[in-house]
């Protein structure tokens, strides 16, 4: 009888270790897809507002995590599809009219995988997802075989696009260029305040998110003169308390202290690092998740104060942008995170495409438009119009340095973006001297 | 039927034990010479690792309690955790109360619900194999993660104590919150411990883990003592939930990964050995922090997962179990 329990308890564990924390994929270990309710899609369809719609509705397919671990940038996403939606058939100039169908991936590769198919049997002519780099990974090989175009809205991986599969496409920057502009980003904010940074220490989450902007950033950094001295992976989900970690990094006495991961660890390192105290000329965050958010200097209190972000970001400075965000808080309530402006961004391109496809009810036909396609005016702050190169990237894709100064979070480098100039050097607890 | 003794004996090791704990002290050392570790680092390791293991060892008590005199797996407690945390949140969010005041109200509830659980649903299984259990507190873990999910969104919420400077001890820090959650921890276990050793209810609990039908043959009712018990260990996750608040975001998944953390806990120090659940959290906490010191790079569970898997092999009735019958 013990030794059943004993066996029962490892396969448990076993379960609970492959299918919980540890990589990207959080979540249940359940077998039962949940679907999210279909009620939205046809909400959407209902709204066709004023203007020439068109008689013929084509579906897009709305793919996120809506449960689990990663629910609340899932369930951002996907409403930001909804409102997407929503404004283009008001505006009225489409070929068609936009319906959406919205998945729940729970986090899961296998689950996103199949729920793509099912999208795509039911009809999707364009699939919007799916903010982890395993799950896209899936949705991308379900896409390039069923010949359906993918806009990714979130997912950093580089490896998701290549030239032989040709019905990707990713609007934000990938791991590389998230690593590299961090690199040249940091250079560049110290040489305007007239300092130096020699060495930097760099903690990262262990999986192929954090593993990978760390590698881009090294090399980069290498090629700029700075050395990363000493560097830290972490499992994102399994401690919450990572002071260990901080303690290893400091002790090489590096410059600046660089952090790549998602929200709940990066508010505790915060934390952990404001106990330490180290001496240090910034916390410098690389396509970090926690630090550009609005809610981390409410949630990491006296220990956010002067962080930096190396991100993508919505464009603060542009109006339409903030006109979008601000009809999002009404509606839903919260404030609209990037990757929801993202998503935003991908139904935009979607329907940019539509104008000039062939046939806009035909998925290989919009696919040949994504691929020529120019949008104007982005919502993130990119130098120029979204468009894609031969693996699906796009060109302008680039990240943009913001910092935490007076309890908000404010774009600060490059120039042509900025709404703060960056204060450098800086940390909570020995704020400069202004 | 074999019963798990609820009981806190430490029996000698054996040869082959000693002889595998040596080998490891031996890689320590070997690693310790490679790698370029600062004493604050260590200090820190320790520290870190001790703060964090009490509270894994007052999750795994309830667990282990739970298996020693019901033999259900509960894989449900993580899920609990969470549902605390939620309940102590909403009491300083809407009644502004202080977060550790919370513990009045937190722990009777999940005691409650311990025991509606324990009563409405798992009675019903008792007796029945042991895949049924495990089977309905999974459900149970997926209803309940869900349901928050449903009613509070998947917001990370957290209440917001500022607690000034933190305790140093060479070079090595560690935050009141934490230091209130081992001290608080080590009372409770304690408590829990006294009322297992001492009390009638606590003697009756054992003597239930020990024999069911010797203990009904004297009077005691086992199936009230199962729904007891169960509501036991449902509200020591009620108290580390607690604990835990002033230094946790709360989300749905929070518990999920405690869950894991405390079934390795329990397998290491005995099952259904409440001391040795205490003991293994401080041991857990520890090796997870050295075990990332000496092996950089990796998940520093690798080195929990290896220990794990030592046990097993080695000593399968845990560090402090009995022989095996």
């Amino acid at each position: 009888m013990r030794v059943r329990l004993l066996i029962l308890i490892v396969m448990g564990t076993l379960v609970l270790a492959a299918c919980g924390g540890g990589t990207t994929t959080t979540g249940d270990a359940t077998g039962a897809a949940s679907e999210a309710p279909d009620a939205a899609g046809d909400a959407a369809s209902e709204d066709t507002g004023g203007g020439g719609g068109s008689g013929e509705t084509v579906t897009i397919g709305s793919i996120h995590p809506l449960t689990g671990a990663l629910a609340l940038d899932g369930e951002q996403m996907d409403n930001a599809v909804q409102m997407a939606v929503e404004d283009l058939n008001g505006a009225g100039d489409l070929p068609v009219t936009l319906e959406v169908a919205s998945a729940d991936t729970q986090g899961e590769p296998e689950l996103g995988q199949s729920e793509a198919q099912r999208l795509i049997d039911e009809g999707a002519i364009a699939l919007v997802g799916a903010f982890q780099s395993a799950v896209t990974t899936n949705i991308a090989t379900v896409a390039a075989r069923q010949q359906v175009p993918l806009v990714i809205d979130v997912a950093v991986a580089d490896a998701i696009l290549s030239e032989e599969n040709q019905y990707v496409y990713r609007i934000q920057p990938n791991a590389t260029s998230m690593g590299e502009y961090g690199a040249q980003y940091l250079v560049d904010v110290a040489e305007a305040a007239g300092e130096e940074v020699a060495t930097v220490g760099y903690m990262h989450e262990q999986t192929d998110f954090g593993t990978s902007v760390f590698d881009a950033f090294s090399a980069k950094a290498e090629e700029l003169g700075i050395e990363v001295v000493e560097s830290a992976a972490y499992d994102a989900f399994a401690q919450s308390d990572y002071t260990t970690e901080v303690q290893q990094v400091v002790a090489a006495n590096p410059d600046v202290l660089v952090v790549t991961g998602y929200y709940n660890d990066g508010v505790a390192i915060a934390q952990n690092v404001a106990d330490v105290q180290p001496d240090l000329k910034a916390v410098y965050g690389v396509a970090n998740g926690a630090f550009d958010l609005p809610q981390f200097p409410g949630d990491a209190g006296d220990a956010a104060p002067y962080y930096f972000d190396s991100n993508y970001h919505f464009d603060a400075t542009n109006d339409r942008v903030n006109d979008i965000r601000s009809r999002y808080e009404e509606e839903y309530g919260d404030q609209m995170r990037t990757s929801a402006v993202l998503s935003y961004q991908a139904v935009e391109v979607i329907a940019e495409a539509l104008k000039g496809a062939d046939d806009p009810t035909d998925p290989a036909a919009l696919n040949e438009a994504i691929r020529g396609v120019e949008v104007a005016d982005p919502l993130l702050t990119f130098p120029g119009p979204i468009t894609f190169d031969e693996t699906g990237e796009n060109t302008n894709a680039r990240p943009v340095v913001m910092q935490v100064l007076d309890e908000e979070i404010k774009q600060v480098y490059p120039q042509e973006f900025a709404e703060a100039d960056p204060v450098f050097p800086a940390v909570p607890w020995s704020p400069p001297d202004q | 039927m074999t019963q798990v003794p609820v009981s806190g004996r430490m029996p000698v090791p054996a040869a082959r034990t000693v002889a595998v704990v040596v080998a490891v002290l031996a890689v320590i050392v070997w690693r310790m010479s490679t790698l370029t570790v600062t004493p604050t680092v260590i200090v820190q390791a320790v520290l870190t690792g001790l703060l964090a293991g009490a509270v894994y060892g007052l999750v795994a008590m309830g667990l282990t309690l739970i298996f020693g005199v019901l033999e259900i797996v509960n894989f449900a407690h993580g899920a609990l955790l969470t549902l605390g945390m939620y309940l102590g949140f909403l009491l300083v969010d809407r009644f502004a109360m202080n977060p550790y005041a919370t513990i009045l109200i937190v722990v009777p509830a999940l005691f409650v619900i311990g025991a509606a659980l324990q009563a409405g649903v798992l009675n019903r299984a008792m007796g029945q194999p042991l895949e049924n259990q495990l089977l309905l507190t999974f459900g149970v873990a997926i209803l309940i993660e869900n349901g928050l999910l449903l009613t509070f969104g998947a917001t990370p919420r957290s209440v917001g104590v500022t607690f000034g400077a933190p305790l140093r001890v060479l070079g090595a820090v560690a935050s009141f919150p934490r230091i209130i959650a081992f001290v608080a921890a080590l009372v409770l276990a304690g408590a829990l411990y006294w009322m297992l050793q001492r009390t009638k209810v606590g003697t009756a609990i054992r003597a239930v883990g020990q024999n069911a039908r010797g203990a009904a043959l004297v009077g005691i009712d086992a199936r009230r003592i199962y729904v007891l018990t169960f509501a036991v260990g449902v509200s020591t996750v009620g108290a580390a939930a607690v604990l835990v608040l002033p230094f946790l975001r709360t989300e749905p998944t929070t518990g999920a990964s405690f869950t894991i953390i405390a079934f390795v806990v329990v397998v290491l120090g005995g099952l259904g050995n409440v001391i040795g659940a205490l003991v293994g959290g401080l041991a857990i906490g520890l090796i997870q922090q050295i075990g990332g010191v000496l092996l950089p790079g990796q998940d520093n569970l690798m080195a929990v997962f290896v220990v794990f898997l030592l046990t097993l092999f080695l000593r399968p009735q845990g560090l402090f179990g009995g022989r095996a019958t």
